[in-house]
């Protein structure tokens, strides 16, 4: 069953349509990468899945109904969306960030209740940090904050988890306990998750499919080995390489013209 | 595990802060140039016999006290919402062109409709064109930014500036063309000045703050995400434009009684939420109703100051206000725009 179906989605800031006609299904429990250039439409894309953007033409169908008739708060019950992590003004700490998620639920006096609390803890507890609790957002690692966010969108209770490039910036062995994380989710909570990334090798070794968007092109979609292959990246990407294959999932490293390994084709 | 807020912390915070309101208040309401008695004031007198201690006690210096902490009240619960609001940590109640709004109405009431005489509710003209000044500043501000479409915060912040700009550039015109009472009497009113009201404003305006402050608690929660970022309230379930227009709107009323009252009060709406936030934290729903206590206290502290400083002249609180904000300002500017990029946001 698919969870979300997009048919001819096009939007455009300019007169040039950013998004053109495209159409892809997201079944229900999977991993789905976004993957594609910059300035491909990806965030783009994202906004219209979480509905803060309209398209032009073209429609989302969430869990059977159009997601334009979805209120503000129904939405909120079915997608959690982790944008790009960042240190908010104020100095809130990462209990309190987390807790926020639960605002629609609090009660008449504008508290939480004890559901809440568990929830949002459980949350901290599922991407570990709950040692962090107090701590505020500005005093942790960018890698942590990411965790926060993305506890924050657990802590929504969402059957849907949205998210904008959630290892960039991050080391790698933080890039790698977000993706454990994420895959941690769609198998022990079958959360459908649906991630933008530019890193097409985890993205090989975690997720289900691939939607590979192109300037221009209708995009590529499938399982992440049919559609990271050295010609389609070298298309899109307009990038060459070296590509191979680790056991049983490919790998492609980006070669420029003076890097060591470089020969032109 | 957790040392979050709950709601029998906030009720004791609250009245511990309102007692040490009504303590400061009282102490205050004792300093002078006339020394006076509490015992004193408090006696009976025999009828026809005037008992100065009561005067001074009841008709002079309690209202102004009284009005002192509903301006601090005001500006410091405003200034913490319009914080939240613009994502701003040095954002204050006068930011989207309140202040000049004001300016301009109470300057126009002074020289060209300074034949006015009347009062309504105890209010002068020149207390109502303020009023009126302010908001349609707000409303112009509002519609500007709403018209020009995306990115609401960074062009509420513009449109503000412009709008202070332009009718400063009015308020400097009409001083420069008025005689000479009329600008001392402009310049005491742009520097915020607090003096006896009648008791009629007193509760009208006191009544009108008070709810409006209890109003903004309920939508603290609200706040609390939006001061994070309005696409992350949203998605969280949040409706984003009925929570900010309510804030925006309570915020701007509150603050325009506010001025009307007391003329241009600086810093108070600045420098008494941080200070709060700085002990407490930043959580909206105590940051709200702490800031509004401490915001009259810190007021009514300050105007006794004016009043006492240079007896038996006296000087605009605004003065003292700045005297002490100014530096404070200073070293939040440094503090902050260290770490904070809010124009991208």
């Amino acid at each position: 069953m698919n969870i979300i179906e997009a048919k001819n989605l096009t939007f455009s800031y300019t007169d040039k349509p950013l998004v053109a006609d495209l159409t892809f299904s997201v079944p229900a429990g999977s991993f789905v990468a976004i993957a594609g250039p910059n300035g491909v439409g990806k965030t783009t894309l994202l906004n219209l899945l979480s509905a803060s953007l309209k398209p032009q033409s073209g429609s989302i169908i969430l869990d059977g109904k159009g997601i334009q008739s979805f209120s503000t708060a129904m939405l909120a019950r079915k997608i959690a969306v982790v944008r790009q992590e960042f240190i908010p003004p104020f100095g809130f700490s990462v209990i309190q960030t987390v807790l926020m998620a639960r605002t629609p639920y609090y009660n008449r006096l504008g508290f939480e209740t004890p559901d809440d609390k568990e929830i949002a803890v459980n949350a901290l507890k599922a991407t570990d940090i709950a040692d962090l609790a107090e701590r505020q957002l500005a005093q942790i690692s960018g890698g942590e904050r990411q965790r926060v966010f993305i506890a924050r969108a657990l802590a929504q209770k969402t059957p849907i988890l949205l998210l904008d490039e959630p290892t960039s910036f991050l080391d790698l062995r933080h890039q790698v306990k977000i993706y454990d994380l994420l895959k941690k989710m769609q198998i022990e909570e079958k959360k459908t998750v649906i991630a933008i990334t530019h890193d097409i090798n985890l993205a090989t070794q975690y997720c289900d499919n691939v939607l590979l968007l192109a300037q221009g092109a209708r995009g590529y979609q499938g399982t992440p080995n049919d559609v990271f292959s050295t010609e389609t990246i070298g298309k899109v990407y307009s990038v060459s390489g070296f590509s191979g294959a680790v056991r049983t999932q490919k790998f492609f490293l980006p070669l420029g013209q003076y890097a060591r390994d470089y020969r032109p084709t | 595990m957790t040392k979050l807020l709950t709601p029998p912390t906030l009720l004791t915070r609250i009245l511990l802060a309102a007692l040490m309101l009504t303590a400061v208040m009282l102490a205050c309401s004792l300093l002078g140039t006339e020394h006076i008695s509490l015992k004193k004031a408090l006696e009976p007198s025999a009828p026809g016999v005037v008992n100065p201690d009561y005067e001074i006690f009841f008709r002079v210096r309690l209202p102004r006290i009284i009005l002192a902490a509903i301006v601090g009240a005001a500006l410091a619960c405003s200034g913490a919402v319009l914080q939240a609001l613009l994502r701003n940590p040095l954002a204050d109640p006068y930011i989207l062109g309140i202040s000049s709004g004001a300016g301009l109405g109470a300057i126009i009431a002074i020289t060209i409709f300074s034949e006015l005489n009347w009062t309504l509710w105890g209010r002068s003209p020149i207390a109502f064109s303020a009023f009126v000044g302010a908001l349609a500043t707000v409303g112009l501000v509002w519609t500007v930014a709403r018209l020009t479409g995306k990115s609401h915060v960074t062009h509420l912040l513009l449109a503000g500036v412009v709008v202070n700009a332009f009718f400063s550039a009015m308020i400097m015109f009409l001083t420069s063309i008025a005689n000479s009472s009329q600008v001392q009497r402009t310049i005491f009113w742009l520097m915020g000045n607090i003096i006896e009201e009648d008791p009629l404003v007193l509760w009208t305006s006191g009544g009108f703050v008070l709810a409006g402050i209890f109003a903004l608690f309920f939508i603290s929660p609200q706040l609390n995400a939006l001061s994070f970022s309005e696409v992350d309230a949203k998605a969280m379930g949040i409706n984003t434009a009925a929570t900010q227009t309510i804030a925006f709107v309570l915020a701007a009323l509150i603050t325009a009684v506010a001025v009307s009252l007391s003329g241009l009060v600086g810093f108070a709406g600045l420098i008494v939420p941080h200070g709060v936030r700085l002990v407490f934290g930043p959580d909206h729903r105590q940051l709200l109703p702490l800031s509004a206590l401490i915001g009259a206290i810190f007021l009514v502290a300050a105007d006794t100051l004016a009043r006492i400083v240079v007896a038996p002249a006296q000087l605009p609180v605004g003065v003292v206000t700045a005297l002490i904000g100014g530096p404070f300002f200073l070293v939040l500017l440094v503090r902050y725009s260290r770490r904070i990029d809010w124009l991208a946001k």
